[in-house]
């Protein structure tokens, strides 16, 4: 395989703080080559939003820290560069998209200018001319009325105008990657189809690589050329879309495959995983999965099985399949 | 907008009539007779009775209301009884000596208040956050009229860098503007002082707050330069709540000057008030307790359509938007 355009290498990044050290992410490695869809996925709280925002580096301040690791995005590591070398990155190479489009888009401000502020940040454009540009750009992302909508503020918008709002506001640099952190949770499943269709539309036209952080198998399903499942800081399993569904190896992997109800089967209760993920300020030395894993052995519990390749491609983080 | 305003002008002439009813009854509940003050050792019954007559104080105390509200109706606020000379002559000379000292110190204030606050905000727990902080316990917590006299005992009378007080230098035959900058300035900087010392940390806690939004996450994922999150993103949303304080306490501003002018003997409106508290001067009093009840509402006024004008999510009046 060529170089991928981003790597991840034992990435790690804590939570520091004076009573205890949570480990959010703990030693991932991902890539993600020009023009993929990866998709993370995993319950809330497994790190994958803290994944997210260190390849960035905008991980919370004041306790959040990336301790160790290294992000080589296009050959450079992202974590050597200077604060305003990662700035002129940010929004112009990798840019992102959160969850909440209404908390995410600044209240007091013109759609249009929150969107012409990156093309003058980044391009060196004129207010004026970076107006037009957003307009085209709003247009492009299937926002009715563009030219006056540039001149109104997030709240006169509906939940799924601002998501396109912030596609827009990602996308108009062109960048290489983009990281969407659950960009549909917080919308209408009419509304969700509409938003991921959009990616898939910019992704063809742009060749853009995208990063796609769910809980949604469903979304999974229909986005993703690569899927890395996350456990606890950890990643568990990584393979190909395909495989991930047809042959699933980690016993986690596997038992969220079993809590998606599907449309035969007739079930009075819906499958969920028995237990809860241990606490990130106190994690067992050995499988942290082990105390809700069904085949869990005792050795399970004494020491961390390693991140193995079970097929070419299929690396799983489990010592029982 | 404009039906807006004439609403809230409305609405206002009723909270300004409770103010002069309240104001009327309490003056005359405290103790003391104006008649017996102006006499002084003049004093005789048919003196009394003589001016009581003339003054209108000898008609009953709703009669003389109604006449007061009359007049005030027409314009007229009365004679004041120790000035000779009408009410509103009196403010109409005393008040631009306060207006200068409330505004400058306000401006001054807000201004330093913004500018200390963000930065505290943004490297919060930083040696400069905690030094400014014990600061402006300090000073908050300082009675204005002590931090007044602690201010001419080092400037005026140890220094010699600032006059103690007055507005002009009597001696000076062509005073000028920088001879009553001059005399401004220990007024001015006490009364900053104090009142910056509430405005910064409200401005302190408006940015920390703002800072862990979202939206912020948002610009800094956009790849802004710090200054331009801070400048254009943090500091905006955090002047919010600053231009409501601005409004509501343009009043309670002249009523700490009340204390200083008497301290620095500057002839404004608290000197004026002071003065016809002392003497049970009842016009005087009257006025300027309805100038500052007119004045509470025009700040909070002006508050309201500032906070239009800056917060696109309110929009004053019904129906302009949305």
């Amino acid at each position: 395989m060529a170089e991928p355009l981003l790597a991840i290498r034992d990435l790690k990044t804590y939570f520091i703080s004076r009573e205890a050290e949570v480990r959010a992410v703990d030693g991932i490695d991902i890539d993600v080559a020009q023009g993929q869809v990866v998709c993370i996925v995993g319950e809330s709280g497994c790190g994958k939003s803290m994944t997210s925002l260190s390849i960035v580096r905008l991980v919370p301040r004041p306790h959040g820290k990336i301790v160790a690791g290294e992000v080589i995005f296009n050959g450079t590591d992202l974590l050597k560069l200077s604060e305003s070398q990662m700035a002129d990155i940010r929004g112009n190479e990798i840019s992102m998209i959160f969850q909440e489009p209404m908390t995410a888009l600044n209240p007091v401000m013109q759609i249009g200018r929150q969107i012409s502020e990156v093309l003058v940040r980044h391009r060196g454009m004129t207010k004026k001319q970076a107006l037009e540009k957003a307009v085209e750009m709003l247009r492009f992302v299937g926002v009715p009325r563009a030219n006056e909508i540039v001149y109104e503020y997030p709240h006169q918008l509906s939940g799924g105008l601002r998501q396109r709002v912030m596609i827009a506001m990602a996308m108009v640099c062109n960048p290489k990657l983009l990281i969407a952190d659950e960009p549909t949770t917080a919308l209408d499943v009419t509304i969700q189809a509409q938003v991921l269709e959009l990616m898939k539309k910019m992704r063809e036209e742009t060749g853009t690589s995208i990063i796609l952080i769910t809980h949604d198998l469903g979304v999974v399903a229909d986005m993703a050329d690569h899927v890395v499942v996350m456990y606890a800081g950890q990643v568990v399993e990584s393979v190909d879309a395909d495989t991930i569904f047809e042959n699933p190896m980690h016993p986690y992997t596997r038992a969220l495959m079993d809590s998606i109800p599907s449309i035969d089967e007739e079930k009075d209760v819906l499958y969920s995983i028995p237990g809860t993920v241990p606490s990130a300020a106190h994690f067992p030395k050995g499988c942290r999965f082990a105390e809700r894993c069904p085949l869990a052995v005792e050795s399970c519990f004494e020491e961390m099985p390693e991140l193995r390749e079970l097929a070419p491609g299929h690396l799983v983080r489990c010592d029982r399949v | 907008m404009l039906s807006y305003i004439a609403r809230r002008i409305v609405q206002a002439i009723p909270a300004l009539l409770g103010v002069s009813v309240v104001s009327f009854i309490l003056l005359h509940i405290v103790p003391g007779n104006p008649v017996r003050l102006m006499l002084g050792q003049h004093y005789t019954a048919a003196r009394a009775a003589a001016l009581s007559n003339q003054l209108g104080l000898n008609k009953p105390l709703v009669v003389q209301y109604l006449i007061w509200l009359v007049h005030m109706c027409e314009g007229n606020l009365g004679f004041s009884y120790s000035y000779n000379l009408p009410v509103t002559t009196a403010i109409l000379h005393a008040l631009p000596n306060t207006l200068a000292l409330v505004l400058i110190a306000s401006l001054l204030a807000q201004f330093i208040a913004i500018i200390l606050g963000t930065i505290q905000a943004y490297f919060e727990n930083s040696p400069f956050d905690h030094i400014v902080t014990i600061l402006n316990y300090f000073f908050y917590s300082m009675p204005s009229f002590w931090l007044a006299i602690l201010m001419v005992i080092f400037f005026s009378i140890d220094l010699h860098w600032f006059p103690s007080g007055g507005v002009i230098n009597p001696q000076d035959p062509n005073p000028g503007f920088f001879d009553w900058l001059h005399h401004l300035v220990l007024p001015a900087v006490t009364l900053t002082l104090i009142t910056l010392a509430g405005w910064s940390r409200y401005m302190r806690s408006s940015v920390r707050d703002n800072l862990l939004l979202d939206y912020i996450r948002t610009a800094r994922a956009k790849g802004l330069r710090e200054s331009q999150v801070l400048f254009r993103h943090v500091l905006r949303a955090s002047l919010i709540p600053q231009i409501t304080l601005f409004g509501l306490s343009f009043p309670s501003l002249f009523a700490g000057a009340l204390f200083l002018e008497q301290i620095f003997n500057y002839p404004g409106m608290g000197i004026l008030y002071w003065n016809a508290i002392s003497n049970l001067d009842y016009p005087i009093i009257l006025g300027v307790t309805m100038f500052l009840g007119t004045l509470t509402i025009v700040g909070n006024l002006i508050a309201d359509i500032l906070y239009s004008i800056i917060d696109p999510r309110i929009s004053l009046g019904s129906g302009d938007s949305m």
